[in-house]
């Protein structure tokens, strides 16, 4: 079956609303309209307007009806029209849905996901482009993806769904209708806490997730003459899948982090951190981080260009570490 | 002049849009921002107006066609009065193979080229002096020092000269560590090293034939484990000589029961209860104290297949001896059948090292590290001994061991250290084990 990115997004969730009563899409424009991506296209005439809802513009409360719903036995899942505006929802997030079960003993869970359209490359500006997954990494209680092609994107949202811990869902915009993926057609599942090895390679590391999983493999397959690159897509931020990455920098020697989320306080710095106190005897070069610069992402394209990684990017950091 | 009518990107993630209907012919007349089409998207159904005064001059795309953004439409003829420079080409969709195009994997075109190589062209730095530094990474550093290499001696190809990790490997492989090695001793002035890791000696030339065995990790393990423990303790060896001729009557009545006993479980039997007298020897090293172990456990050495194996026998002063000879040859099998688990392993008060029939006349064993002694069987060999019969000396023939013991001298002094070496002898000696 051949689906887009976003497809795959639309058939998990229909999957999972027809597979478990229980199971609630709530968000802005997400029935009616069917989502402004339309990624819930159909979804509210196929299960009804009491299990695809819309909801009014304030994500705190898209959020915290949504914890209520969970503490209730129901699985919501809660769109963020553009997942820049998640931190209106942040306290909902960090203080109510990710200390629930802690707060309880063990004794509650908060089975929601919250997902929606993150990242540029689509010259959207700064209220539209942006990748806050790090902020969320930093919270226990917490589980956090980052889906890079159709096939995981609704792997990983079936199992989060199923998940009985929040579950933050970073799908790309960039790739909603850019990539198109042979996927199964019957159901399957990607576990969360699994990165996925893209590439095998001898020479160097390349650790990504996201849209530049696809620079970074085409980068990967033009060098192939010059550098041997094994790349991992990490689908799981939080928790990160440290036994792959270990064991390819353990093989490598030399890794290069490659993400779209600015570079300050971002993934990349965990990742570097991590492998340096446990792979240090094991580095043949340092750890070299890929990210936007620090700053906003801008509107014009040229400016977005310059501000975000991609292949060129990509192949000139990989050809100065290989050299190292 | 002709400009072009191009397909409107209608939404951040719409990639294309299909033609619904024309609006206009081709040869009418239109002002700017007529609409000139219908489009549909996944996102929004919109009419495209034109961007120009002028003449339809060609219709590109008839209704039904599925178009990406960007894509020309249409010409427009416009007035030469009102004409523009050609506006600058904008860039084209990327409809690349895999589904991996756009900007995210911008270039389009043959793959960006790798600029020439830089090592050779510069002369490598002349290679520094020994005592001088060099720039290594960690993995080179921890290679370096596993094959004791001079890393001034090879040839880097990294950034600066740097020797990197492949460098290393083909070295290695090439086998020119073996022909550039210096001196294959250590000098006898030479530092104590800590750990074999530490050592900084060249490996010895190696002649037409030699082989080198890298170590396994069970051999680094051990390796690293017996300098720390000789650096570590100061060991003083001590022998006894033991009659076993009563341990042998013993032996030969249970076989004649059918039970097939070794030495070494009467060895284990007789050290637990001189463990339990003299406390001092059942004893661990943490920092500067002496810590008296309540429980006695003993480790045995084990040679295996995978290498030497040290599992404990807990609470070896409560078994008997058929319970210490069945403990020991399920460690025998497991260790075989690489199924010991590290918790047999660990804990270990006390150890007793049997290098079996092979052993020679006596050995000086090595501390197992934190504990403060260990015992070691001899061969068994029939000798005359003299002994007292009745008020007489008379020679008589024995079988006899050579039982080495070594102790920590930080901890136990030379009382306590023979005196527990000679009870063991004496209960060996005596005979009753029970």
């Amino acid at each position: 079956m051949l689906v887009t990115y976003i497809e795959a997004i639309r058939q998990a969730m229909d999957e999972e609303l027809t597979r478990d009563g229980n199971v609630l899409l709530m968000g802005e424009d997400v029935g009616v309209l069917g989502g402004a991506f339309k990624a819930s296209a159909g979804l509210q005439e196929k299960h009804g307007a009491d299990r695809v809802v819309d909801m009014p513009i304030s994500e705190s409360l898209i959020v915290g009806a949504g914890v209520g719903l969970a503490v209730q036995g129901m699985r919501p899942v809660l769109e963020m029209q553009f997942i820049d505006f998640i931190s209106c929802g942040f306290d909902q997030i960090v203080n109510s849905a990710a200390t629930l079960r802690y707060r309880h003993g063990g004794q509650t869970a908060c089975p929601i996901v919250i997902r929606g359209p993150s990242g540029g490359g689509v010259h959207g500006g700064l209220y539209h482009s942006q990748n806050p997954e790090a902020w969320f990494c930093h919270v226990p209680g917490l589980k956090v993806v980052a889906p890079g092609t159709a096939y995981d994107a609704k792997g990983l949202l079936k199992s989060a769904i199923r998940d009985d811990d929040p579950v933050i869902y970073f799908e790309h915009k960039f790739l909603y209708r850019r990539i198109k993926e042979e996927i199964p057609a019957e159901e399957y599942l990607v576990p969360i806490g699994k990165a996925a090895l893209r590439r095998e390679g001898r020479d160097l590391t390349v650790i990504t997730y996201g849209a530049p999983v696809h620079a970074v493999m085409k980068a990967a397959r033009d060098m192939a003459a010059e550098v041997d690159i094994e790349v991992i897509d990490l689908r799981t931020l939080l928790p990160i899948d440290w036994a792959t990455v270990k064991g390819s920098v353990r093989k490598t020697g030399k890794v290069l982090i490659v993400h779209e989320a600015r570079l300050t306080g971002g993934i990349g710095g965990e990742v570097a951190a991590r492998i340096a106190q446990d792979c240090f005897e094991e580095l043949d070069g340092p750890v070299v981080r890929l990210a936007a610069r620090d700053v906003h992402t801008p509107f014009a394209p040229a400016m977005e260009d310059y501000v975000l990684p991609n292949q060129e990017k990509v192949t000139e950091a990989i050809r100065k570490l290989a050299a190292y | 002049m002709l400009i072009d009518v191009v397909m409107p990107q209608l939404g951040e993630s719409v990639v294309e849009g299909v033609v619904v209907k024309w609006l206009v012919e081709v040869g009418e007349l239109i002002a700017k921002d007529h609409p000139l089409l219908e489009i549909s998207t996944d996102k929004v159904d919109a009419e495209i107006p034109s961007p120009s005064a002028g003449r339809v001059a060609q219709i590109l795309v008839k209704p039904g066609e599925t178009v990406p953004i960007l894509a020309v439409l249409a010409k427009i003829e416009t007035d030469p009065a009102a004409s523009r420079p050609e506006p600058e080409e904008a860039p084209k969709w990327d409809e690349e193979t895999e589904g991996f195009p756009g900007h995210m994997a911008r270039k389009t075109g043959p793959p960006i080229p790798a600029p020439p190589r830089v090592e050779p062209s510069a002369p490598p730095p002349p290679p520094p002096p020994t005592t001088g530094r060099i720039r290594i990474t960690p993995v080179v550093a921890r290679m370096a020092a596993e094959h004791g290499l001079d890393l001034s001696r090879i040839p880097g190809t990294g950034i600066d000269g740097r020797v990197t990790r492949r460098d290393v490997e083909e070295y290695l492989a090439s086998g020119a560590s073996a022909k550039e090695a210096g001196s294959p001793a250590v000098p006898p002035s030479a530092p104590i090293a800590v750990s074999p890791r530490a050592r900084k000696v060249p490996a010895p030339p190696l002649a037409e034939g030699d082989q080198v065995v890298p170590w396994t990790p069970i051999r680094k393990k051990i390796a690293e484990h017996v300098v720390r423990s000789k650096h570590t303790s100061p060991h003083v060896h001590i022998f006894a000589e033991v009659d076993m001729h009563r341990v042998a009557a013993v032996r030969a009545k249970e076989k004649k029961e059918g039970v097939n006993l070794t030495y070494l479980p009467f060895v284990i039997h007789a050290a637990a209860k001189a463990l339990r007298e003299i406390p001092i020897m059942n004893a661990t090293v943490s920092g500067e104290s002496t810590v008296l172990k309540k429980d006695i456990h003993i480790g045995v050495a084990v040679d295996t297949e995978k290498g030497l194996l040290v599992p404990v026998l807990r609470h070896a002063d409560r078994m008997s001896l058929k319970e210490i000879s069945a403990a020991m040859d399920d460690f025998g099998a497991q260790a075989k059948s690489g199924k010991i688990s590290p918790d047999d392993l660990s804990g270990g008060t006390f150890s007793i090292t049997n290098p079996g029939i092979k052993g020679n006349l006596f050995g000086t064993p090595i501390i197992n590290q934190p504990q403060v002694g260990i015992l070691r069987l001899g061969q068994i060999v029939k000798r005359p001994v003299v002994i007292d019969v009745d008020g007489e000396d008379s020679i008589v023939i024995r079988p006899v061991m050579y039982l080495g013991c070594a102790y920590d001298h930080r901890v136990i002094d030379g009382v306590a250290g023979n005196g527990f070496l000679y009870r063991v002898r004496e209960i060996l000696e005596a005979g009753i084990f029970s």
